[in-house]
């Protein structure tokens, strides 16, 4: 019998998809994916997962859930670090438990630690997942070296060029790409001619030369991005202003996006906080006076 | 010649005619009570009883309820209630700097120079410091809304309330009478617990300069405005027409839009009172996403749509909306 892999989509998802489809694909597994959000899968999440976690955290157990009776294994990286010395979220960290007592479903997942920083362990992850899936090792190797490969390749983040105005997107992936979560905010932006740019377009270099100088090195992965890139192209004149996309709660956000305003002074910043709410007005609102707002600036 | 400008807002529908001098001449406001459609009409029907149709050359609407008026009037402009609170109080007086704004639903700061806005904030997701969290406070001590700031300025004690959330904020209004405080006492640390909120939430990190407007419908409350002016040391200004510069904004962005558009309003005449309008709202089961969508009807003609998140409805529609 064919083993079936049941991939959801969600979360950090959105920053490695090439290499998950590339990797299952190149082990000739078969895989059942649940990718775009929708409010069932929405209301599935939010039935499941508990009630303070972030709205990201939400969606991905809909997701989750969606899967759970239509595979023999579900996927749910663990990932604990990506880069030396920093620290992702803590929810990532948990997020098998967390999802497997939501959805009720213990056995057969796949979570297997993540060190991103390390490529021994690394590739030792994916051997583990390769073993419990009755792949043979050297087929692993070369899925897995096949899948950083394409995962390199992969052109990542939006440079919009040709509009009116430009601004740093700013966010976590999960919420700059998830279009159900953020309410089409890419595109109700291009609508009023501004174009995005998000912080995979700023160099690893540059974004790390501007985190240098704080008192203690930050250590979020997410802050080091978003700080970075959104500082960069502010001060190298690139954008005419900041938006940031925000889940409600979300910690590491809270700290973000306070060191970010204060370090860009005076610039035109505008934050979107999501969570729950399905009416538009309220962001609808605040992207049209932004709008405005850059527009009266450039004319004067 | 006269502009109109349509604010339906999540408390109050407010509605207000400028002349070609933009001089306020007529300032209606009404209770929205959740059905925005009545109210505009309740408030286009007292324009009505005053002017012809000929008279109006142009409407501006703003508001969360702006598509909903614009769709039943045919407004010339559609704008949201930050540039158009702006645009009404750099007009009023082109030296204000700062504006506050409190209105039903949402509170807002907007920082201007020379006339322009250079930044802004609005609260997120929660409504602790707006007006719909003071009405439900003044009825739960039994005092008319109206009265709430007179009684805050009678206050001699300081009583500190949690202004974070409607409910903290609630709870400990609840302990704190218990513990025998006057209401005096009690609304006007709700007053000083607001204006703390408004201005650690939305007045972060910016500079609040002179002048100081502040306007919507909270503004009505003298005791937020003392509380305001004690925790920034500075004198804060409550302009003539406070409750009502979201319409008078959208009234001259509507003269604006008619001027460029060579004097023609797209307004579409008082008749539109004798006809029947009403919204009908549906879940669209024909992708995942299941989009709540509002249709508005006027005598079984669909006038306009919102809220489907694809667009198909909207494409239908006769009257088309940009946000």
């Amino acid at each position: 019998m064919e083993i079936k892999v049941g991939i959801p989509g969600g979360l950090l998802y959105y920053r490695y998809d090439t290499f998950i489809n590339t990797f299952f694909d190149e082990l000739e597994i078969d895989t059942v994916y649940s990718l775009e959000t929708t409010k069932k899968i929405l209301d599935m999440g939010v039935n499941c997962c508990v009630n303070e976690a972030c709205l990201p955290m939400k969606i991905f157990h809909g997701h989750a859930l969606n899967l759970k009776n239509q595979c023999d294994f579900l996927f749910i990286p663990r990932i604990m670090r990506c880069e030396k010395n920093e620290f992702i979220c803590p929810k990532f960290c948990g997020l098998p438990e967390m999802v497997m007592s939501g959805i009720k479903r213990y056995d057969n997942v796949i979570s297997y630690p993540i060190k991103m920083n390390r490529p021994y362990d690394l590739i030792n992850h994916f051997i583990k997942i390769g073993k419990s899936l009755n792949v043979k090792e050297y087929k692993t190797i070369s899925a897995f070296q096949k899948a950083v490969k394409k995962h390199n390749e992969k052109k990542k983040g939006i440079h919009d060029i040709g509009y009116k105005h430009n601004v740093f997107l700013g966010g976590h992936p999960y919420n700059i790409y998830d279009s159900y979560a953020n309410m089409n905010l890419i595109d109700k932006l291009h609508s009023y001619g501004i174009g995005v740019i998000t912080e995979e377009c700023v160099d690893y270099k540059d974004k790390e030369e501007e985190t240098k100088g704080f008192i203690k090195k930050p250590y979020w992965v997410f802050f080091k991005n978003n700080y970075g890139a959104g500082k960069y192209l502010a001060d190298h004149g690139q954008i005419d202003g900041i938006v940031y996309i925000s889940s409600f709660s979300c910690g590491i956000d809270s700290i973000s996006v306070e060191i970010l305003k204060n370090n860009v002074d005076h610039f035109p910043f505008l934050v979107i906080k999501v969570d729950e709410h399905t009416g538009e007005a309220g962001i609808d609102t605040r992207i049209e006076a932004f709008a405005d707002m850059l527009e009266r600036r450039r004319l004067h | 010649m006269y502009y109109m400008g349509i604010d339906v807002g999540s408390v109050s529908t407010d509605v207000v005619l400028l002349d070609k001098g933009l001089n306020v001449v007529e300032e209606i406001y009404l209770k929205t009570q959740g059905s925005p459609i009545q109210s505009v009409y309740e408030a286009m029907k007292i324009v009505r009883d005053k002017y012809d149709s000929k008279q109006i050359s142009g409407v501006g609407t703003t508001g969360s309820g702006r598509m909903i008026a614009a769709a039943i009037t045919g407004a010339d402009v559609i704008k949201n209630e930050i540039t158009t609170h702006a645009i009404a109080a750099s007009h009023t007086d082109p030296d204000v700097k700062t504006i506050l704004e409190i209105g039903g639903q949402d509170s807002k700061i907007i920082i201007l120079r020379d006339g322009i806005i250079s930044d802004f904030a609005m609260n997120t997701v929660g409504a602790a410091g707006t007006g719909s969290f003071l009405d439900r406070q003044a009825e739960r001590l039994g005092i008319e809304i109206d009265d709430l700031g007179k009684l805050a300025l009678k206050s001699e004690v300081q009583v500190r309330i949690a202004g974070r959330c409607a409910v903290f904020a609630e709870s400990d209004i609840i302990h704190k009478q218990q513990l025998g405080y006057s209401k005096e006492d009690l609304i006007a640390g709700l007053c000083q617990a607001l204006a703390r909120n408004f201005l650690s939430n939305l007045g972060k990190g910016k500079e609040i300069q002179d002048k100081i407007y502040f306007q919507g419908g909270v503004a009505a409350n003298l005791g937020i405005k003392k509380a305001f002016e004690d925790l920034l040391q500075k004198e804060v200004i409550v302009p003539k027409h406070f409750k009502v510069m979201g319409s008078v904004g959208a009234a001259i962005l509507a003269k604006e839009a008619v001027e460029k558009n060579g004097g023609m309003t797209s307004f579409k005449g008082f008749d539109i009172l004798n006809a029947k309008t009403h919204a009908r709202s549906f879940e669209c089961n024909d992708c995942p996403n299941h989009c709540e969508v509002v249709m508005i009807y006027s005598n079984n003609q669909r006038i306009g749509c919102f809220s489907d998140r694809c667009g198909k409805y909207q494409n239908q529609t006769d009257v088309r909306f940009k946000v």
